[in-house]
């Protein structure tokens, strides 16, 4: 239709305004990616944060505490091992309201190649469910029928000299049997002390310490993340003698602080795009008014009224497109510079069990900074739609303005 | 005597100015058979551009009806009055009035685009136009690179893209030179000659005058023929 020729080649003639007009959105949008941006990237890390805390909602284990001696020595050595629950108190724990999934685990201290670690026996496919499954960094995650086969922590590969592919033998110390195990995957978590541990198949896991029918540990997810400390205590009102962690409360907090900050940068950059509406407002009631005679030639020639209003729509929609695209790709170049610009102010400091550094390896402590921006495509689609979507609301009333203008007076119009 | 293709009736058109009503045309009653070339004379103020935007479908009648073509234009709404400016009026004004960002052949294409011509046939129907005004040779130029001449020749090339029944001109020569105002009605006569198109023309000039089939004057908004 010609409304969009007419439209482009309006918006041409006058270069400067288009351009000026267009960066108020540009401004509004821009500064909405980089919050979205940082938004997300935050998220991402919060996400990848309650993985290396184990992930479940809460874990369920015996009330009584942990049994045997302390684990080897050295400066990562292995957790005791704890004290074991009846296998069947999955089932009864799956049965409460609010449960999603449960995923029984059975961790122990063994020792491979007379490295004492923790070995974790899991349900391989529940516990991807209830956990969103481990960091798979080479070769592939635990499966049902994974019987031999051992995932290990990169940590532990490295300090081992380990490669994938190869049988390590799997000892579970007292009372226990040894076993060879061939290693199928390699995960990474970003913590040190949690890279010096492996995962096996729970039946496995069972089979090597010879204690069947028990777990150590019932990983819970709920249906809904607000439930949590809810199901946590109908889970304590329900099982006798067993205790509940909730080891994402933590980062349940930092979500809803997230939540909270998402809201507030976005009403920020909403803010600023409003301000910015108001410029594409009067540049098409000055186009509508400057053109007044135009209007008043295309309705004589026969426009009708809602071919005129397409015409100031289509340009009005197009400020808004090149305000949405220029505003997304300024944001976008801010978003990838904005580690570098605040490098260190976010980044967590020295935690107790020591972040690898650079020099340990070559993964930078960028892992774990958290405010990285992450440009993802929803952001983009978002922030482009909504330039659109400003462009458009903005123009509706200059449009509807000239549309409605009477023929004969838009033509006597100088 | 061939058809009417105008004809008012007792047509009135009063402008109100807040409490004062000023009569711009008072109880026309005028015929134009097709095919006609006819002029519209009289002073300034006596209500010409009035009785041309009545006929035209810009404006509507404080009383009276206006047919054209055997349709009751007095009776249309807005929609359908757009309608029948797009198919069947041709609207030529004194300052040409083209879209100044689009090229001449974009200007004649404007009316077929609203009429809803698909984009190739457009092209082709507005190049032939062009054509027919002798200005093929500019189609890719913006008004502004054309002479007044040329753009009130690309002006009626564009009132006729729908092929409409009636021409209506408002000064067409009211800004040009004589030489220019020649050509042009030389223009009107042979399009008209040729497609047997009705003109309209309001003027004050005698070149247009002169070509003229018939010449109404007008004066304090009746209709006194010459």
């Amino acid at each position: 239709m010609f409304a969009w020729s007419l439209a482009i080649r309006n918006l041409r003639r006058r270069r400067l305004r288009t351009a000026l007009t267009a960066s108020g959105i540009v401004v509004g949008i821009s500064m909405m990616f980089i919050l979205l941006s940082l938004v997300s990237g935050m998220e991402a890390q919060t996400r990848s944060m309650i993985r290396a805390l184990g992930g479940a909602d809460i874990t369920v284990s015996n009330s009584t505490s942990f049994r045997g001696g302390m684990g080897g020595g050295g400066p990562f050595g292995a957790l005791p091992s704890p004290s074991t629950l009846d296998a069947s108190i999955a089932e009864v724990i799956s049965g409460i309201p609010g449960v999603y999934a449960v995923s029984p685990q059975f961790s122990f201290s063994g020792s491979i190649s007379g490295r004492r670690i923790t070995i974790y026996g899991i349900e391989p496919a529940s516990y991807e469910i209830v956990t969103g499954g481990l960091n798979i960094v080479e070769g592939r995650f635990l499966a049902e029928n994974s019987n031999g086969e051992i995932i290990v922590g990169n940590a532990l590969m490295e300090f081992l000299n380990l490669t994938l592919g190869q049988t390590v033998s799997l000892s579970a110390g007292q009372g226990g049997k040894e076993r060879t195990f061939n290693i199928i995957g390699v995960f990474e978590t970003g913590m040190v002390f949690q890279e010096y541990a492996a995962y096996i198949t729970l039946a496995d896991a069972q089979d090597i310490t010879g204690e069947y029918g028990v777990v150590t540990q019932i990983l819970v997810k709920c249906e809904d993340p607000s439930i949590v400390s809810d199901v946590a205590s109908l889970i304590l009102s329900t099982v006798p003698g067993v205790r509940v962690t909730t080891p994402t409360a933590v980062i349940q907090q930092a979500s809803q602080t997230l939540n909270t900050l998402t809201m507030f940068f976005a009403t920020i950059g909403l803010v600023a795009l409003f301000a910015g509406s108001f410029g594409v407002v009067n540049t098409m009631i000055m186009s509508v008014t400057e053109r007044t005679r135009e209007i008043g030639v295309l309705k004589a020639i026969g426009a009708k009224n809602h071919q005129i209003m397409k015409v100031f729509l289509a340009e009005s929609l197009l400020i808004g497109l090149i305000g949405g695209g220029v505003g997304v790709a300024a944001g976008g170049i801010l978003a990838y510079l904005f580690p570098m610009l605040t490098s260190g102010l976010f980044s967590v400091g020295a935690s107790p069990f020591g972040m690898r550094n650079a020099g340990l390896s070559g993964r930078a402590i960028s892992n774990i900074r958290l405010a990285t921006p992450a440009i993802t495509p929803t952001n983009i689609a978002i922030c482009f739609s909504l330039g659109a979507l400003v462009g458009i609301l903005a123009g509706l009333y200059p449009a509807w303005r000239a549309s409605r203008m009477k023929p004969v007076e838009a033509l006597r119009h100088v | 005597m061939s058809k009417l293709i105008v004809r008012t009736i007792n047509l009135s058109k009063v402008y109100r100015r807040g409490k004062v009503s000023i009569p711009a045309l008072n109880n026309v009653n005028l015929q134009i058979s097709a095919g006609e070339i006819v002029g519209i004379m009289g002073p300034s103020g006596s209500g010409k551009t009035t009785l041309l935007n009545l006929i035209g479908g810009l404006d509507k009648p404080t009383s009276g009806r206006i047919f054209v073509d055997g349709l009751d234009i007095t009776a249309l709404g807005e929609g359908e009055l757009a309608d029948y400016r797009l198919r069947k009026v041709g609207f030529v004004f004194q300052f040409y009035n083209l879209i100044p960002t689009l090229t001449a052949l974009e200007n004649v294409e404007i009316p077929l685009a609203l009429a809803g011509v698909p984009k190739s046939e457009r092209r082709e129907r507005a190049l032939n136009l062009l054509r027919m005004v002798g200005l093929e040779a500019r189609a890719e130029h913006k008004p502004d690179e054309l002479s007044g001449g040329e753009q009130q020749r690309v002006a009626i090339a564009r009132a006729l893209a729908n092929n409409p029944s009636i021409v209506l001109a408002d000064e067409p020569t009211g800004d040009l030179d004589s030489k220019s105002a020649l050509a042009l009605m030389n223009l009107i006569k042979d399009l008209n000659r040729r497609n047997g198109q009705t003109f309209i023309i309001v003027t004050h000039d005698p070149i247009v005058a002169e070509r003229c089939t018939k010449i109404y004057n007008i004066r304090d908004g009746r209709i006194e023929t010459a």
